[in-house]
């Protein structure tokens, strides 16, 4: 199963996945504040723990809204509950590396290539169970240009962060 | 040098292995459920991680002020977000607009805190990621 992506992109979808973006920076501004009280290890726990009681109180929020349609689902594989271990192992390695001559910059442009070329592979071939997907040039195009612009940012514009 | 490269990028890819996971986990249950799994998994592997080495609670940390300890709610939102997304658009797209309202949202918060430094690169760099997304909304 192979989504064409020549369709253009929902709107909502874009704007979604930009104001996404826009939490990561207050998270990571916040985290950060907290890893400069104690340690790079406490925020993320810290972080892990708090987001756990508020994702309780959420659900428990929503209760009454909860999707009916469970037995259309899938069943979810026993490996899927365990993408958090992916999140705490990003930390131990980041924690390092922004300690290391790659410093916060080397680390994020770095690690921003990572997430690229892997998105890209698991697009290609619907790893983890997700749908594939094939870029079209233009989709190429877009990338070139808003991790140009990324470069650009994190290696000349936000200064010895 | 090549070991912290080597893990710079890995953490990057980990970041993508993480979506794809919690993605395909909100497509059984929900994106908030998926994102609940990932704190309490997290949690779990950091304190194992915490209580081996030592030094999980450090003495500074009752001195944090309340707001230094929101971050981990608004990673609840993040994480049922890019599930939510993934399953929509894709890992490239969710990918590469999540960096671009990162490095957006950051030139502001820069701005809002007097931090000038580098200022007409961010400018460049913010002109060429809203070209890359007006691109992606053009129709063919």
């Amino acid at each position: 199963m192979t989504t064409p992506s020549a369709h253009r992109l929902n709107p909502l979808h874009l704007m979604a996945a930009f104001g996404t973006g826009g939490l990561l920076t207050l998270m990571v501004h916040f985290n950060g504040e907290l890893g400069r009280y104690g340690n790079a290890l406490f925020s993320s726990w810290a972080a892990h723990g708090t987001g756990t009681v508020a994702a309780l109180v959420l659900l428990a929020i929503l209760y009454p809204w909860r999707s009916r349609s469970e037995g259309a689902k899938p069943r979810a594989p026993l490996w899927s509950y365990l993408g958090g271990i992916s999140g705490a192992v990003t930390v131990m390695l980041t924690s390092f590396t922004v300690n290391s001559p790659l410093a916060l910059s080397g680390t994020l442009a770095l690690g921003l290539a990572g997430q690229v070329i892997f998105s890209i592979v698991a697009d290609r071939w619907g790893l983890f169970g997700l749908p594939m997907r094939r870029p079209d040039r233009r989709d190429l195009a877009a990338m070139t240009l808003i991790l140009a612009g990324s470069a650009l940012i994190i290696l000349f514009g936000r200064g010895e962060a | 040098m090549t070991v912290p490269i080597l893990f710079a990028c890995l953490a990057g890819v980990l970041v993508g292995v993480s979506r794809q996971v919690n993605g395909r986990l909100s497509l059984s249950t929900s994106p908030l459920i998926a994102s609940f799994w990932n704190h309490v998994v997290g949690f779990v592997a950091l304190s194992i991680l915490g209580l081996s080495i030592g030094g999980l609670i450090p003495a500074g940390a009752a001195q944090a002020p309340w707001h230094a300890y929101i971050g981990g709610s608004i990673g609840v939102i993040f994480v049922a977000a890019g599930s939510w997304l993934i399953a929509r658009i894709g890992a490239v797209n969710t990918a590469l607009l999540v960096i671009g309202g990162q490095m957006v949202s950051g030139v502001a918060l820069d701005l809002m805190q007097g931090v000038s430094a580098g200022l007409l690169a961010s400018v460049l760099g913010v002109a060429l990621i809203l070209a890359g997304m007006a691109l992606t909304q053009r129709r063919r």
